[in-house]
């Protein structure tokens, strides 16, 4: 076990590596001189202004340079400075990476959760009237842009029924207020963005766990779970998703890079203060080191999550357990 | 009155061809303590009857359409969704043909015999794990302390038929059905299967229904044997009575089909297949694969009449030109 975990986490540091320098040679591919960004942000430069720019950001070295000494400062944790905000890349992530955590996390929770149940229920009457429905929102949720959700829900709760904030993270208004209330007040807040973002994946775990809940309500196991005398509650929440679990699991972990994805744009379109903002801007700004400190975690999210998937699949199902 | 009484049971499926008779008035009876051997082949409807008196039969597409399954004269046909749970398990309780898909493979085996224990006893989680260790070690399994951690796919195909042995046993029920519990076993391991059966059957006073497709194990096991034929039973009377004087022509086919050193030479087998439910004609179901069919075969169904100390359903054996 602790064999098993070792090597997953050196497999993940080494794709973490790759990662960034993957990441280092496309942004460059990309045209656009970040020197004239900025010296556009100062108010226009001439040439030797922009050569001392690059001087001064060591953007005149070959690439390959450029590179290496950015390897060198990542492994011993400096990000760098940012172009457009001169602070610490470090410093701007850890200020935006909580609310994002939140959001992902949120959002990951809710469409498991809450579409796995839906799925279970379908999967009980394939013909019934409720996997129907599964069916039809599950094909919808798919089809939908998240930023298209995002603005109609925004239009739903800003003017039809105003009950949920739709910009933001938490209120002024609250800043004295004790700890609890503005705990309160943050989740308040999130519920729109967070089911933004949920109910693409929501829609998709739905139709997986009918499926997969399916194929495991036919086999002999189940039908021996129902010749003990089992409830049919406890035949379909105990016996049957318990194995139908593995695919999802699958689904989960390997979803969770496109949440973090996702997220960008739900940052976006609510306001929410988070490491996708943070990306956005500095893209549009080609902050290089900025762009490359955001990717660098989100990838690590990645990494860490599917660490934890490979773990959760050695609690489902007890065959995978003793192998590496 | 019988323990267990099947009478006239009628059980129909929806298909695609329509509407099929899966049971064609099916009775049968078993008295505490007996064994009751069901014999046929694939698609007979033996296992239909064993899931029906569970109430396992997935409905829709199934139905019973008439008929009659009293358990110690209440009819089970007619009991509540509560009622059957609470019977399944604690007064019949069903062995299955797969022990390797039978048992969950994301539990342990004492877990999941435990889990039978606490769905029909009112006793504490370690009683009834002490309970489902006891039980491993009565069906013959070593080391049952350390075996009852073990999940299902850490035994071998006999182990596990040996656990879902225990987990039928667990809350003694009164009828033990026994649907073909050795076909996916190897052979030596069978026997093993059908001793442990009747040193159960012995112990616990379990009445048991035996199905299966095998005559050898109908005359190492049964007190009494009924065979089915496509959704009926054609012959039935005391197991040595219609093993040695069988009296249908099908039962004999079954009979010539035991593989014997004294036979030498080639398998026998019946030629042809059971005809597919929905495509029954009004005549004997058997007819059109029988030697000895005549016109009166093909347009009448024979009922069963009693034929030389036992029940047969056949026009020729009633009317003795066979």
């Amino acid at each position: 076990m602790s064999g098993f975990l070792t090597r997953r986490i050196l497999y993940g540091l080494m794709l973490m590596l790759g990662v960034v320098v993957l990441n280092f040679l496309l942004i460059r591919l990309a045209p656009g001189d970040p020197a004239v960004v900025i010296a556009g942000e100062m108010g226009g430069a001439t040439e030797e202004m922009l050569e001392s720019i690059r001087e001064e950001y060591g953007l005149n070295e070959p690439v390959l340079v450029q590179l290496g000494i950015y390897l060198g400062n990542v492994i011993r944790g400096d990000l760098g400075e940012s172009f457009f905000f001169n602070q610490p890349v470090a410093g701007l992530i850890a200020q935006r990476i909580g609310p994002t955590i939140l959001l992902v996390i949120t959002a990951q929770l809710l469409s498991i959760l809450l579409g796995v149940f839906l799925g279970v229920l379908a999967a009980r009457k394939p013909g019934g009237l409720m996997s129907a429905f599964v069916s039809v929102f599950a094909t919808i949720g798919y089809a939908v842009p998240v930023f298209w959700t995002g603005i109609m829900l925004i239009i739903l709760f800003a003017s039809v029924f105003p009950i949920f904030p739709v910009e933001g993270m938490a209120s002024v208004k609250l800043r004295d207020a004790p700890w609890y209330v503005q705990w309160a007040d943050i989740a308040h807040h999130l519920i729109l963005p967070a089911f933004t973002l949920a109910i693409i994946y929501l829609a998709q775990y739905a139709r997986l766990s009918r499926a997969s809940m399916l194929e495991v309500l036919g086999s002999d196991y189940i039908r021996t779970a129902r010749a003990k005398g089992a409830a049919e509650r406890t035949v379909l929440f105990r016996h049957a998703l318990r194995n139908a679990a593995l695919p999802i699991l699958t689904v989960a972990g390997l979803q969770f890079g496109n949440l973090i994805s996702g997220a960008l744009l739900v940052e976006t379109v609510f306001n929410w203060p988070g490491m996708g903002r943070l990306a956005f801007d500095s893209i549009l700004r080609r902050d290089y080191p900025t762009i490359m400190g955001v990717l660098f975690f989100a990838s690590a999210m990645v990494v860490v999550a599917n660490i934890l998937t490979d773990l959760s699949y050695r609690l489902a199902d007890p065959r995978l357990r003793g192998r590496t | 009155m019988s323990l267990l009484e099947i009478e006239d049971l009628r059980v129909t499926f929806s298909t695609r061809h329509g509407v099929v008779t899966a049971l064609d008035g099916v009775s049968l009876s078993l008295e505490a303590g007996e064994t009751l051997a069901v014999v046929g082949e694939s698609g007979c409807g033996k296992s239909i009857t064993a899931l029906s008196t569970m109430g396992l039969i997935p409905m829709p597409p199934g139905r019973i359409a008439g008929g009659a399954i009293r358990l110690a004269g209440e009819d089970l046909t007619r009991a509540s969704d509560a009622r059957l749970r609470a019977m399944r398990g604690a007064e019949i309780a069903m062995i299955f043909q797969e022990p390797m898909t039978s048992l969950n493979p994301v539990f342990t085996v004492g877990h999941q015999i435990a889990e039978a224990i606490l769905l029909h006893q009112t006793v504490s989680r370690d009683q009834a794990w002490r309970d489902a260790v006891a039980l491993l070690d009565r069906v013959g399994i070593p080391s049952p302390d350390a075996r009852a951690r073990d999940y299902p796919h850490q035994l071998s195909g006999g182990m596990r038929q040996r656990v879902m042995i225990a987990m039928a046993v667990s809350c003694r029920p009164k009828v033990l059905i026994a649907d073909e519990p050795t076909t996916a076993l190897d052979v030596t391991v069978q026997a093993q299967i059908f001793d442990l059966l009747n040193e159960i059957q012995h112990d616990f006073g379990a009445a048991v229904l035996l199905i299966t497709h095998d005559m050898g194990a109908v005359s190492e096991m049964a007190d009494r044997v009924a065979v089915m034929y496509a959704g009926r039973v054609i012959e039935t009377g005391q197991a040595d009575d219609v093993l040695d004087h069988s009296r249908h022509p099908y039962t004999q086919g079954l009979i010539d089909c035991i593989p014997s050193v004294d036979h030498g030479g080639a398998l026998r087998e019946i030629p042809g297949v059971v005809p597919p439910l929905h495509l029954l004609g009004a005549g004997c179901a058997f007819a059109e694969r029988c030697d000895h069919a005549r016109d009166q075969c093909r347009s009448a169904k024979p009922g069963l009449r009693e034929t030389g100390g036992h029940l047969a359903a056949c026009h020729g054996a009633a009317e003795g030109w066979l």
